[in-house]
C-alpha cells in the first residue's frame, strides 16, 4: 500500500510540476537523450543554485574502482516545487540517480529522478530546456 | 494500485497538492503560466501614460517558445545566403552564447522561456532579466542614434512615445557570440529593431518587434508576443550564471536537434528505467 500511495503521489507530483523549466542552455546540447544511465554512489559535494543545481556522487566503475561524477538537476525554484527541496541531500547519503550522461562521454549525467537515501523518489526536472518530459 | 486506496485518501493527497500548489513560495511557482482574461484597466502613470512597471511571465500559449521566427508560416525564416552561412556557422562552431553567461540581448531576450521585470520612470524604462542582467533605455523623442554606435548585445537603444504605446528603436548591434534566438539563429551588425511595446490591460503586457537585417535576412520579419502579470510576491531571483558554470565545459555546438514544433530538443529520448524502490537507508 505504501508504495502504491508513493506511486500515485509521485504521478500527482508530475501532472502537477508544469513544464517549464529556467533555460540556462540546451539539453540536446549537452545531454545524450538515447544513453540513459542509473548510477548508485554516496554525495560529496552539493551546489544548490540557480541556474542549476549540481551534485557530486562517488560511484564505481564495472571494475570496483570509484569514479566521480558530476550530476545536474533544473534550478531551485523548478525543483522546489516538485517536492525536491534543499537538505533532501546530505553529504555522504547513498543515492541512487537516473538520467542521461553527457553526449561528450565525460563522467557528467541530466539527474532526471532522484531516488534519495530515506527511499523517497524526486523528480531532479530537466538540466536544461528541451529535456525528455 | 490505485483501486487499493480508499476514495477518502485519494480526496485528501489530491487536497494536499492543490494546496501545496496554492502555499508555495514565490521563488517555488512556475516560471509560465496559462494565459487569463482581464477586466482590469491597465495602470497609468501621473504623466498620464500606460504603466509598464511589473513582473512579467510568459503563457504556455506563446508556441513555439524560443523561436524568433515564431510568427513565420512554418517558422522559416528568410535567411540570406550570408544569413544561411551564418546558421550553419552558429549551428556547427558555437555553443550557445547565453550557456556561457554572455548576455541574450535584444531580440533573443524577447523570445525567452524566463519571466522579466519592467520598472517604468518619467524619462527612463529599465527591463530586469534573469540572469542578473538589465537594460536602461532612455525615453526621450529627441535623442538620435549615434552615427557608428559601439556595438553591444543590446544595442543603441532609443525610446520614445507613440500615443500609448513605448517604441524602442535598437541599433548598433554586435555579430560575433550572439545567436537571436535559442534555435541558433544569427543576426549581423546591421540589425535593426523596433519593439513597440503596450499594456493592454492590467495583466498583460505586449510587444510587437520590427527585426530588420539586410546582411542575414532578406526583408523584415516580425515577433510579438504576450506575457502575463505574475503574482505581487513575486520578482526576479538572484541567478548568477557565472558564479559556477559546471556545464561551460561540457557544452556542444549548436542547440543540438530542432523538433518540429519549432523548439529545441530531441524528438524520440530512450525512457528512463522505472524506478526501483527500494528501503530506506539512513544517512551516514
Amino acid at each position: 500500500m505504501k508504495r502504491g500511495i508513493a506511486a500515485l503521489l509521485m504521478t500527482i507530483a508530475v501532472l502537477f510540476s508544469g513544464i517549464s523549466i529556467a533555460a540556462h542552455h540546451s539539453f540536446a546540447a549537452q545531454y545524450d537523450s538515447n544513453k540513459p544511465i542509473t548510477l548508485k554512489g554516496d554525495i560529496t559535494r552539493i551546489e544548490w543554485a540557480n541556474p542549476h543545481i549540481y551534485f557530486y556522487l562517488d560511484a564505481k566503475d564495472e571494475q570496483g574502482n570509484p569514479v566521480r561524477w558530476t550530476c545536474e538537476s533544473g534550478a531551485p525554484g523548478a525543483l522546489s516545487r516538485r517536492g525536491f527541496k534543499r537538505g533532501d541531500l546530505k553529504l555522504g547519503d547513498t543515492i541512487v540517480v537516473d538520467g542521461y550522461r553527457a553526449k561528450n562521454g565525460s563522467n557528467m549525467m541530466d539527474a532526471r529522478r532522484v531516488t534519495l537515501a530515506d527511499g523517497r523518489i524526486v523528480s531532479g526536472g530537466s538540466a536544461g530546456d528541451g529535456g525528455p518530459q | 494500485m490505485i483501486a487499493r486506496l480508499s476514495r477518502s485518501t485519494i480526496a485528501l493527497l489530491i487536497a494536499g497538492v492543490a494546496a501545496s500548489a496554492i502555499l508555495t513560495s514565490a521563488q517555488e511557482r512556475p516560471l509560465q503560466e496559462p494565459d487569463r482574461k482581464s477586466t482590469k484597466p491597465a495602470p497609468r502613470t501621473a504623466s498620464g501614460k500606460p504603466d509598464l512597471s511589473g513582473y512579467w511571465k510568459g503563457t504556455r500559449e506563446t508556441k513555439p517558445g524560443g523561436n524568433i521566427g515564431k510568427d513565420l508560416p512554418g517558422w522559416k525564416l528568410p535567411l540570406t545566403p550570408a544569413g544561411e552561412a551564418a546558421l550553419t556557422h552558429n549551428l556547427t562552431a558555437t555553443i550557445d552564447p547565453e550557456s556561457l553567461c554572455i548576455l541574450g540581448g535584444t531580440p533573443r531576450h524577447n523570445a525567452s522561456g524566463l519571466p522579466f521585470e519592467i520598472l517604468q520612470g518619467a524619462n527612463k524604462v529599465a527591463f530586469l532579466y534573469w540572469y542578473s542582467y538589465f537594460r536602461l533605455i532612455p525615453i526621450d523623442p529627441k535623442r538620435k542614434h549615434s552615427d557608428d554606435p559601439e556595438p553591444s548585445f543590446f544595442g543603441e537603444e532609443l525610446g520614445r512615445w507613440e500615443g500609448d504605446t513605448l517604441v524602442i528603436d535598437s541599433i548598433g548591434f554586435k555579430d560575433e557570440k550572439v545567436w537571436i534566438d535559442e534555435n541558433a539563429n544569427p543576426h549581423s551588425d546591421a540589425l535593426h529593431v523596433v519593439e513597440r511595446w503596450t499594456r493592454p490591460d492590467y495583466d498583460h503586457v505586449h510587444v510587437e518587434t520590427l527585426i530588420e537585417d539586410p546582411k542575414f535576412y532578406t526583408k523584415p520579419f516580425t515577433y510579438s508576443r504576450t506575457w502575463v502579470l505574475g503574482a505581487p510576491d513575486e520578482e526576479l531571483q538572484e541567478y548568477a550564471c557565472s558564479e559556477n558554470n559546471v556545464d561551460a565545459a561540457h557544452l556542444g555546438f549548436g542547440p543540438g536537434p530542432i523538433r518540429p514544433d519549432g523548439t529545441r530538443g530531441y524528438i524520440d529520448p530512450a525512457p528512463l528505467p522505472p524506478p526501483i524502490p527500494r528501503a530506506p537507508n539512513p544517512s551516514k
